[in-house]
């Protein structure tokens, strides 16, 4: 479980100070999906980023399964899966290789490390690609790398950033399949998006982030209510508040 | 240990991919330096040989004024040509290396015993002047001691009695040494420079390379320490690096068995190679540790490399300022970095090997200097802007 309580992380530019983060509260459960949904430079990936440790928020606090992020960050990396924005996959080795780096990273033993390729290869369909280099992969296949990667260590919580991004149909669809599975093991599971269909399609529960401030929260029926909106569409661009950067 | 460990296994992995540049990395310098060594090594040699034993050419002024001197000057291999129109025109254009010039004084003084005047024109920053002069003037001295002592001798005097101390010098240079001499100038250079540098393709990739292509986000979202992190990355160079040293080693080595002549002497033992490794260990460590620290602190790749040019000058400027001012060995020497390294390379290849206290002091310093850089290389990489190039 995640709990996110007033974030705020702020960035010195050229052009003046930025807030990037500004004021964000939300809870994400177990066994439930909870979809980060906003336009491009809404906040999202910043967010993120103070939930993985990588960022330091001015203000605010994050747990995850109880653990301070500020007190315990080693705790907290240790209990999440996490899938950047940038992949980040290393070219020159191949999936086996990625994953097993990061199962030593993680102090796994060897062993396990293969039983748990083996069962995430299975699962996310790269017998084929696991012993071939990197390089030159499809925009998918470094996708489904960087995600075994992520969570060869089994962890409770996965956060995805724009998971589907740049990916087909069918590659899409698998995805979404496997955010299920991974629900239906009683996992945590945080993903962005722009695409506000995708966010319908598979969430438990919606966040949706403007100008980096939560505008609204609920499942997708709550957020009709809420907004007087038969067509969720519509819902999600009354809450932003105008159509810009939304891909619908 | 064991982040420590799979960090510098991984970084290996992947450098060993990339074919190409490990090639380049690891046997350029090792090809390189024979061809370096034994072209310096025998063009020094051939110089300095043709020009001792060539026929040497001297123009003389006023020959005829002192025709038993130029006939005996004529005798020792050397060709008295005629006299040049402007001589000192002709030094400045290098025609000529020296020119001897007998004023017309000269006769007038001879018969009245005195010290006769007579002029060698030569131009001292010339290097290929060098060898020429020492010939003329050991001529000329011993047409001097000879008419000299033939003087006393017709007088009845003994020949001796004008010497009031007699020199005798012995050179302690040991013929080691002396041959060492134009390798003791370029070799430690060359090492130095291959240990402090030779790991930097790899450091900056690491680091600045891997920030670039957006991977240090992952993997510092990771539970390993990023000090961990960090120090698999050096020590992956410094493996990297201690490799290429090693078979630039071997190569001076064969070098040295080939070479003949001009390298007899020069200690390339086993055991002088493995304590230079030793005495490179910290250089490498050192050079590593830095260019981490830069990588960690620019924005690219390219910034990074941009420093490069600036480091492969630190090597030389202790050597240099040595070379300026010298002073005879001591203690603190072996405490500056690069200076440090140069002694130590020289003691070695010279066959004086360093005391036990200067080896504690290289050692004990050269590693807490890479230690202290690794603290603050270490604090770079807690930077917040260090994982996030997006």
């Amino acid at each position: 479980m995640i709990d996110v309580r007033d974030l705020h992380k702020q960035f010195k530019t050229k052009n003046g100070i930025v807030k990037a983060v500004d004021g964000v509260s939300f809870t994400a459960n177990d066994g439930e999906i909870t979809g980060l949904l906003g336009p491009n430079g809404a906040g999202k990936t910043t967010t993120m980023r103070m939930l993985y440790t990588l960022m330091t928020p001015d203000r605010g606090t994050v747990t995850v399964d109880g653990f301070d992020i500020a007190k315990d960050a080693e705790a907290v990396r240790r209990r999440l899966g996490v899938l950047p924005d940038a992949r980040g996959v290393y070219k020159r080795l191949s999936p086996r290789e990625n994953i097993a780096y990061f199962g030593r990273l993680h102090g796994m033993k060897e062993d396990a490390i293969a039983k748990q390729t083996q069962r995430l290869s299975d699962a996310l369909g790269m017998a084929e690609i696991m012993d071939r280099q990197t390089e030159g992969f499809s925009q998918g296949q470094r996708t489904k790398t960087a995600i075994a990667r992520a969570l060869v260590h089994d962890p409770r919580n996965v956060i995805l950033d724009e998971p589907t991004n740049g990916l087909d149909v069918m590659t899409t669809r698998a995805m979404r399949e496997f955010l299920r599975h991974l629900r239906s093991e009683g996992r945590c599971v945080i993903f962005s998006s722009h695409i506000m269909q995708e966010v319908a399609a598979l969430c438990d529960r919606i966040v949706i982030i403007a100008k980096g401030q939560v505008v609204a929260q609920g499942n997708a029926d709550e957020l009709r209510a809420h907004y007087g909106e038969e067509n969720l569409e519509d819902a999600f661009v009354k809450a932003i508040g105008s159509e810009e950067g939304l891909h619908l | 240990m064991n982040i420590v460990y799979a960090v510098m296994r991984k970084e290996l992995l992947d450098l060993s991919r990339d074919r190409r540049t490990v090639l380049l990395g690891l046997l350029l310098m090792p090809l390189l330096l024979p061809a370096m060594l034994l072209g310096v090594g025998s063009l020094a040699e051939k110089r300095a040989t043709t020009q001792l034993e060539k026929t040497l050419q001297l123009p003389v002024i006023g020959a005829e004024h002192a025709p038993n001197l130029v006939a005996f000057v004529a005798m020792q291999n050397i060709e008295i040509l005629p006299a040049p129109k402007d001589a000192d025109a002709d030094i400045r254009e290098q025609n000529y290396d020296i020119i001897l010039r007998i004023p017309d004084t000269y006769p007038e003084q001879w018969r009245s015993s005195a010290a006769a005047d007579i002029e060698l024109i030569y131009d001292s920053t010339r290097r290929d002047t060098e060898i020429p002069l020492r010939r003329v003037q050991g001529t000329l001295e011993a047409y001097s001691a000879t008419a000299g002592k033939l003087r006393l001798l017709s007088r009845g005097v003994s020949p001796s009695l004008d010497a009031a101390v007699r020199v005798n010098s012995r050179d302690l240079a040991t013929p080691e040494a002396k041959r060492g001499q134009v390798l003791a100038a370029m070799l430690p250079y060359l090492l130095i420079l291959s240990a402090f540098l030779g790991g930097a393709y790899l450091v900056i990739d690491a680091t600045a390379g891997e920030r670039e292509r957006q991977s240090l986000e992952p993997l510092l979202a990771t539970p390993a320490s990023r000090e961990g992190v960090m120090s698999g990355k050096i020590l992956a160079a410094c493996v990297f690096g201690m490799v290429s040293l090693l078979l630039i080693l071997l190569s001076f080595k064969a070098t040295f068995a080939f070479g003949g002549g001009i390298f007899r002497g020069i200690d390339v033992s086993w055991l002088v190679i493995a304590k230079l490794l030793v005495v490179l260990v910290p250089m490498v460590l050192l050079g590593t540790v830095l260019l981490t620290l830069i990588a960690a602190s620019v924005k690219s790749v390219k910034e990074a490399q941009s420093y490069m040019s600036i480091l492969m000058f630190l090597p030389i400027i202790p050597t240099i300022a040595l070379m300026v001012s010298p002073v005879k060995d001591q203690l603190w020497m072996f405490m500056v970095p690069f200076l440090a390294q140069n002694q130590m390379i020289v003691r070695l290849l010279r066959s004086e090997p360093p005391s036990a206290l200067e080896w504690s002091t290289y050692l004990g310093v050269g590693i807490a200097i890479g230690a202290l850089l690794w603290l603050i290389a270490s604090r770079m990489y807690h930077r917040e802007k260090l994982a996030i190039s997006a």
